[in-house]
């Protein structure tokens, strides 16, 4: 492979790692969500640097923009569950999750 | 290539920041600044496509779903969020980044190379032509979506 595809799996290796980090850290479900978005967002460079590199450019493309487009309809579905879950506890944290009772 | 990696360092300072601020706002707005910087890179790296969805779905209807669920969820208690954030994320992120420049260092240039791909046609011939069932299960994922938020948001008749 190219060493440019090596710059981009850096870069996309950050961000998932940064993801992760955040994941385990942080304890607001908003912030644990742009986590989870963050990850996307590597997993996605990675995609199309990886399609860039072997010159199939139009395969990985249609590729990121299935993931997008599938990324948006977790983003509205996670967000109303954050919403309710708010309504329900009058709070974001996470650790209040293990305190519902039916 | 220096513009392309500048491109790339500020995505990752700007996904970091969105993790780590501590009002959800400017959270929010940098992440919408990270997917904008990933929507520059994807349109450098030939793929129009991608970068104009990117930005025009990402960066913005993202961000505004985002931002609504900010507002809607602002009245509430502050979480607290643990003290050992500030100096763990930047600690662990750095020594993580240190790994990930070696290991990289260490693979360059091992990683066999693929064979080229024979791509022919335009981009909407390998969205539409060349996939099958998968454009269905998109189709049921999106309306699964949908249905997941109108049932989320109901109104209970018998309270009213």
């Amino acid at each position: 492979m190219s060493n440019t595809w090596y710059l981009y799996m850096f870069f996309a290796v950050a961000l998932v790692l940064a993801g992760l980090i955040g994941l385990l850290l942080k304890r607001n479900l908003i912030k644990l969500f742009i986590a989870i978005e963050v990850v996307g967002k590597g997993v996605s460079l990675l995609l199309l640097s990886t399609g860039f590199a072997k010159g199939s450019i139009l395969t990985a493309q249609a590729l990121v923009v299935t993931y997008i487009v599938i990324e948006v309809s977790l983003v509205a579905t996670a967000l109303a569950l954050i919403i309710n879950v708010y309504r329900h506890g009058k709070s974001l944290d996470v650790r209040g999750l293990a305190k519902l009772k039916g | 290539m220096i513009f392309q990696t500048s491109l790339l360092i500020g995505l990752v300072i700007f996904s970091v920041l969105a993790i780590l601020l501590r009002d959800l706002l400017k959270s929010a707005i940098s992440l919408a600044v990270a997917s904008l910087l990933l929507g520059i890179i994807f349109f450098r790296m030939k793929a129009p496509y991608a970068g104009v969805f990117e930005i025009s779905v990402v960066a913005g209807l993202i961000t505004v779903l985002f931002v609504l669920t900010i507002a809607l969820t602002k009245t509430g208690d502050e979480v607290r969020e643990s003290k050992l954030v500030n100096w763990v994320f930047p600690v662990v992120f750095v020594a993580f980044i240190v790994i990930d420049a070696l290991v990289m260092k260490s693979l360059l240039g091992r990683v066999p190379a693929l064979a080229p791909g024979a791509e022919t046609g335009t981009f909407g011939d390998i969205l539409w032509r060349g996939r099958t069932l998968d454009l269905v299960g998109q189709i049921a994922v999106i309306l699964a979506g949908v249905f997941a938020v109108l049932a989320l948001f109901r109104k209970d008749d018998k309270h009213e």
